[in-house]
């Protein structure tokens, strides 16, 4: 479409204008939508929850042997070998710790601190190793416990995770343990409480988000640990302990706390070493106890964890079982490497992966594995266990010693047979389930890999059930039928990973491309509207509007910049209103030259620091549950909270703004000569005024006393829902049935505009509480003094000089204005920092899609759909009239092009920041909330954009 | 544009001998104030152990108080007509302008971001005092009252002639500095140096700094293009 024919389409007066306007706004829309799904597919790895949970009968339905009932009554999928369970967490503990010293010149002080470990698994080989174990990323606690107990790759986004509440519903070891009686006592890290809240018969819960706090969590862990291993009333203890967690992040692992905690943790591991063995005669109470010294993820020298570097996944896993197995080792060993240390002894390291660990310790307990899990159980790990090895002894003791061996591996396969069909079953119901599942390609190699494992074991089961062919017959085809159902086990395994632990940068780097041409689409198109406009500035006044210009980009800038570093993304609201404010000073400054407009550039001034202000308490509600953010309270104002004159003014001042800009909002429409409807429409906005202040008063526990004002209260909320629904259902009507009085378009406009502001802002101010009205009026102050302000940029004399370049500055301001809002209204960008709350004003019962509704409304009220459909009115107040209607519209559209370019170009930028910073400590705390904000507050924006083109050019 | 602007050559060329001839002693005027700044710290360590980090107020007091003894008499040297006006009135003057100048600067730190609780009050008094021996008190020595004067200085920034030069772009430095002496502020590093006002005055003096450099020079490029002219 050339030139000419588009300026035809514009000229032509009827409808062909919002049409192109609504084509290209579309098309913009779509292309985000395109690049944001290709980046989102990359990045944000999405698992979906199931809800199965793994039953002991369910057994019955695999192709494996069942244990033999008889001989043990409580024995589920597999025959118990372990009766009970210790379990030490150690919190961030690096494998280096243990590296042996042979080949190394140097020798860092934290080397080789937890020594004890070290000697029991010189000493007794058979029953005692050490582990290296390798977690998955991302390697911060909460995931790793997750993955520790259900098995498989937490990722950003479980989908079916309880919003707000950490809580595992998925199918895990604790709930197993649970599900079949096991008593489980915790003490340590209160993080396990959170994720398992009601599994523990008892549990010692201390608080861990003090990270200077080396003791509190270890000290309360060591109080109730002794005592407990001394009583017989539980199955599984876990012990997590956090220092040295704490002691990297404060002061490294270079540090001398550092190396004090080891060296306790040391003590305390040979005084439960100590209690284990001494109670560990036939008949005592740790006669067949398993011990596991283990860390949950490692960390970086500087203490650093989340990411995937060797240093941060590599941990360490000490199992001693007090049962001895028979002192044959195992032959199958190859993962493990075996070396003298500097004192001599000769120590094997096995390595594991974390993920096995929730099928290994099921299979020791005898309990099914947890639905989810896609680990395999570890050889070395399951053969420590002296349970494993006696199985048949009672049977056939008559056996000769050279069939223990086998018959350990037999029941081995046979373990692995479960597992197998366990993983199997999971991956069958997730591809089914889910709305991301594997590719068809990888699923069909999965299956043909169990399925030569199944061919496998019919022959190798009837070998079994002929009991008289047992022996060194079966050695190599029992090792056959193992290595088959490895490979089927690391298959999928592998599968897992690819799809649930690694990004996919292709997919991103495609979406990040979409998206930078989405921008060249967006400055192209504003140059040819002003092409097409006809206008150009003349020249003296082009240096003024250039600096304009090139100021808003350098703040555009500078903020798009500000996401590349963590800590600016948390105090992102004082970033925006610090520039906000630098922009107003600079107008002042440029009023007072002018001598114009020293009043709005003042009240400009003075509204930016009350925001901050507001910006700053809601941060302190921010810190409260945030790792990272710590605000130091007496930064901002204290407000004594208990005085009867502050609980008055925070009754009173609420209504009084209300009223406030119900008045400001009567003045504006009495004074402009307004069309039926649309003064209707405002009426109706001042009624619900009126009903929001009778619910908050007849609320307030001043008056509630006095006025007996019955009855529900969630009518007034409703009708107010309603009657905003209405409003905007008679603008529509409006639109399409009023025909158009070409007299006056900019009046029109505003009063458009107002109608539509006033329509919304009822329903957001309910939802937002008693901040809504003086956040409304805030945002009527700010942008009235905006809009004067654009006066500044224009010229007395040139008016109709339209290039766009004088906007530049105002669009920015408006948008900086925008997202001081979002931040003012307490509103972050977290998960947690959504207001729940909001959903239920007016409503007590739960329905996903009007909850979500209400929610996205008080989220994104203040700072994106009043804004945008605010914009307008930068246009029409200050553009004086002989324009026509031609350029007008087209002044409009690219208004809202470069607003729609300026929240593009921050989305750019949090999306390379994601990209950069994909393997950092908070990519999942902070980076990805960032995101999920930003991309939502996008095509949020770009919808309302659409929307209000259509409202305001038709 | 033009007119005001031959309007306000013909009182320069009246003080030509101040102002044109003075190079050299700008370049002591700019050593005596970076010297003076240098000495407030020192005096602040050495006879009262005091850090910007750690006793913020204090020295910042010591520091904006040597600063003003040394900027007031020598800027009012450099004061317009000093035919009718008086070197005690042009004294007088910059200790007018001294709180005149931290009551706009205050508030500007405020509306940028500066923290408003009752502890930091007193840092914030003295911070905005010694911004405002760097841009208001010598203004307020060589031009007085005259409003002219200081919009064309502060909302023009159309500084003409080597007075208006050594007093505009080192305050205008400063207020840059110190815009960007916040930045770090909000970085997790947790070093004390990124508290309230301890970068920002940092910057500040940093700015200033390089104003009086720059405008050393553009006074020498200035002057030699003059005599380039006359030549």
């Amino acid at each position: 479409m050339g030139t000419a024919a588009k300026r035809a389409f514009w000229r032509n007066e009827n409808s062909g204008g919002w049409i192109w306007a609504f084509v290209v706004l579309l098309g913009i829309m779509l292309l985000h939508s395109l690049a944001i799904l290709l980046f989102t597919r990359g990045f944000l790895l999405t698992r979906t929850e199931l809800s199965q949970y793994s039953q002991c009968n369910d057994i019955a339905e695999s192709p494996c042997f069942p244990p033999d009932d008889h001989s043990a009554n409580r024995s589920c999928w597999t025959k118990p070998v372990v009766d009970r369970l210790v379990i030490i967490v150690l919190d961030a503990l690096r494998f280096t710790i243990f590296e042996l010293l042979h080949g190394f010149d140097f020798k860092k002080p934290w080397m080789d601190k937890l020594q004890v470990l070290h000697e029991f698994a010189s000493q007794n080989q058979s029953s005692a190793k050490i582990f290296k174990a390798t977690a998955d990323p991302p390697t911060t606690s909460l995931q790793r416990l997750k993955g520790l107990t259900t098995g498989g790759l937490p990722t950003f986004i479980d989908v079916g995770n309880s919003f707000g509440a950490p809580a595992i519903v998925e199918d895990n070891l604790i709930h197993q343990l649970v599900q079949n009686g096991k008593r489980v006592v915790m003490m340590g890290d209160d993080t396990w409480s959170q994720l398992f809240p009601h599994h523990f018969i008892t549990s010692y819960p201390f608080p861990s988000f003090n990270v200077k706090d080396l003791d509190t969590v270890d000290n309360g862990c060591i109080t109730n640990l002794f005592p407990t291993l001394y009583e017989e009333d539980w199955d599984v203890l876990i012990a997590h302990f956090l220092g040295v967690d704490h002691a990297g992040h404060i002061f490294g692992v270079d540090s001398n706390p550092m190396i004090e905690k080891l060296e306790q943790y040391n003590e305390i591991i040979k005084k439960v070493v100590g209690v284990l063995e001494s109670q560990s005669g036939p008949g005592g109470l740790h006669e067949n106890t398993m011990l596991l010294v283990m860390g949950d993820h490692g960390q970086t020298i500087n203490g650093d964890h989340g990411g995937g570097t060797a240093e941060e996944v590599e941990t360490a896993i000490f199992a001693l079982s007090s049962k001895k197995p028979p002192t044959t080792l195992l032959t199958t060993s190859d993962s493990s490497s075996c070396q003298l240390d500097m004192h001599g002894r000769r120590i094997c390291i096995n390595s594991i992966q974390q993920l096995d660990f929730a099928a290994t310790v099921s299979a020791l307990l005898g309990l099914p594995f947890p639905f989810g899990s896609i680990g395999r159980v570890n050889p070395e790990l399951f053969s420590l266990a002296g349970g494993t090895w006696n199985l048949e002894k009672s049977t056939n003791g008559d056996d000769q010693s050279p069939s223990e061996g086998n018959n350990w591996m037999q029941n081995y396969v046979n373990v692995l047979c479960i597992n197998s069909w366990q993983v199997k079953k999971y991956i069958d119901v997730y591809s089914s389930l889910s709305l991301i599942g594997f590719s068809e390609k990888d699923l069909l190699h999965v299956s043909e890999l169990y399925s030569e494992a199944q061919e496998l074991w019919s022959i190798v089961s009837k070998n079994f059930s002929d009991k008289s062919q047992m022996g060194f017959a079966s050695f190599p085809l029992l090792k056959r039928q193992l290595d088959a159902y490895s490979a089927f086990l690391e298959s999928v395994a592998a599968l897992a990973r690819s799809s649930w632990t690694e990004f996919n940068l292709k997919m991103m780097g495609i979406g990040f491309c979409i998206m930078l041409s989405s921008l060249c689409l967006h400055v192209f198109l504003i140059r040819r509207l002003d092409n097409l406009c006809g206008l150009h500035s003349s020249l003296p006044d082009y240096s003024r509007k250039l600096f304009g210009l090139s100021f808003a980009c350098i703040i555009v800038m500078i903020r798009a910049l500000s996401f590349l570093s963590n800590s600016f993304i948390l105090e992102e609201g004082r970033v925006a209103s610090f520039l906000l404010a630098t922009t107003a000073i600079l107008q002042l400054r440029y009023a007072i030259m002018k001598k114009m407009m020293l009043l709005e550039a003042l009240v400009l001034c003075l509204l930016v620091p009350l925001l901050r202000i507001s910006i700053e308490l809601g941060q302190l509600k921010q810190a409260v549950n945030s790792l990272f953010l710590k605000v130091d309270p007496s930064k901002t104002l204290g407000i004594d909270d208990g005085s009867q004159f502050w609980m008055y003014v925070a009754e009173v001042l609420p209504i009084l703004a209300l009223i406030i800009v119900a008045y400001l909002l009567y003045k504006c429409i009495a004074s402009s000569s307004s069309q039926g409807i649309l003064k209707y429409v405002v009426f109706g906005t001042l009624f619900n005024y009126m009903l929001i202040a009778l619910h908050w008063a007849s609320d307030s526990s001043l008056l509630r006393q006095h006025m007996l004002l019955g009855g529900n209260g969630n009518l007034i909320p409703r009708v107010t829902y309603a009657a905003g629904f209405l409003q905007l259902l008679l603008l529509a009507i409006g639109q399409l049935i009023v025909k158009e009085r070409s007299s006056n378009l900019e009046q029109r406009t505003v009063v458009k505009a107002l109608a539509l502001l006033s329509a919304w802002s009822s329903t957001i101010i309910i939802l937002s509480g008693k901040q809504g009205p003086l956040v409304v009026l805030a945002l009527f102050i700010g942008g009235w003094c905006l809009i004067r302000l654009m006066a500044l940029e224009q010229d007395a004399k040139n008016y109709s000089s339209g290039s766009s370049l004088s906007y530049a500055l105002p669009v920015t301001q408006w948008s900086l204005l925008a997202v001081c809002m979002f931040f003012s209204t307490g509103h972050w960008c977290a998960f947690d920092g959504l207001r729940y709350a909001a959903a239920f004003v007016g409503f007590d019962e739960f329905n996903l899609i009007r909850q979500a509704i209400l929610l996205t409304i008080d989220t994104f009220g203040f700072s994106h759909i009043l804004p945008i459909f605010g914009l307008p009115l930068l246009v029409a107040c200050c553009y004086s009239l002989r324009q026509n209607k031609q350029v007008f519209s087209m002044r409009l559209c690219q208004v809202y092009l470069m607003y729609g370019f300026i929240t593009a170009i921050t989305v750019t930028f949090t999306m390379l920041c994601v990209t950069i910073q994909r393997r950092h400590l908070m990519v999942w705390g902070l980076f990805a909330p960032k995101f999920v904000f930003d991309v939502v507050g996008l095509l949020l924006g770009d919808f309302c954009i659409l929307l209000s083109a259509v409202y305001y050019i038709a | 544009m033009q007119k005001p602007l031959q309007q306000r050559k013909a009182p320069e060329s009246k003080n030509a001998a101040v102002s044109l001839a003075s190079p050299l002693k700008l370049l002591l005027l700019h050593l005596t104030c970076g010297l003076g700044l240098a000495s407030g710290f020192w005096v602040a360590f050495n006879f009262y152990s005091f850090t910007l980090i750690q006793n913020s107020t204090e020295t910042l007091l010591i520091v904006w108080a040597v600063e003003a003894s040394i900027v007031i008499p020598l800027y009012s040297l450099f004061r317009r007509n000093p035919d009718q006006c008086s070197y005690v009135k042009a004294i007088v003057r910059g200790l007018l302008g001294l709180p005149a100048g931290a009551l706009v600067n205050a508030p500007g730190a405020i509306v940028l971001g500066a923290p408003v609780g009752i502890q930091h009050f007193p840092k914030t008094v003295h911070w905005s005092l010694l911004m405002s021996v760097f841009t208001f008190v010598p203004a307020a020595s060589v031009y007085g009252s005259s409003w002219a004067d200081w919009h064309r200085i502060f909302a023009h920034t159309k500084p003409v002639g080597s007075t208006d030069f050594i007093i505009c772009l080192p305050a205008h430095g400063a207020v840059i500095g110190a815009w960007f002496g916040a930045w770090p502020m909000p970085l997790d590093w947790e070093r004390p140096w990124q508290d309230w006002p301890v970068c920002v005055t940092y910057g500040a003096i940093l700015g200033y700094l390089i104003g009086m450099v720059v405008s050393f020079g553009f006074v020498v490029f200035h002057n030699r293009r003059h005599h380039g002219k006359g030549d």
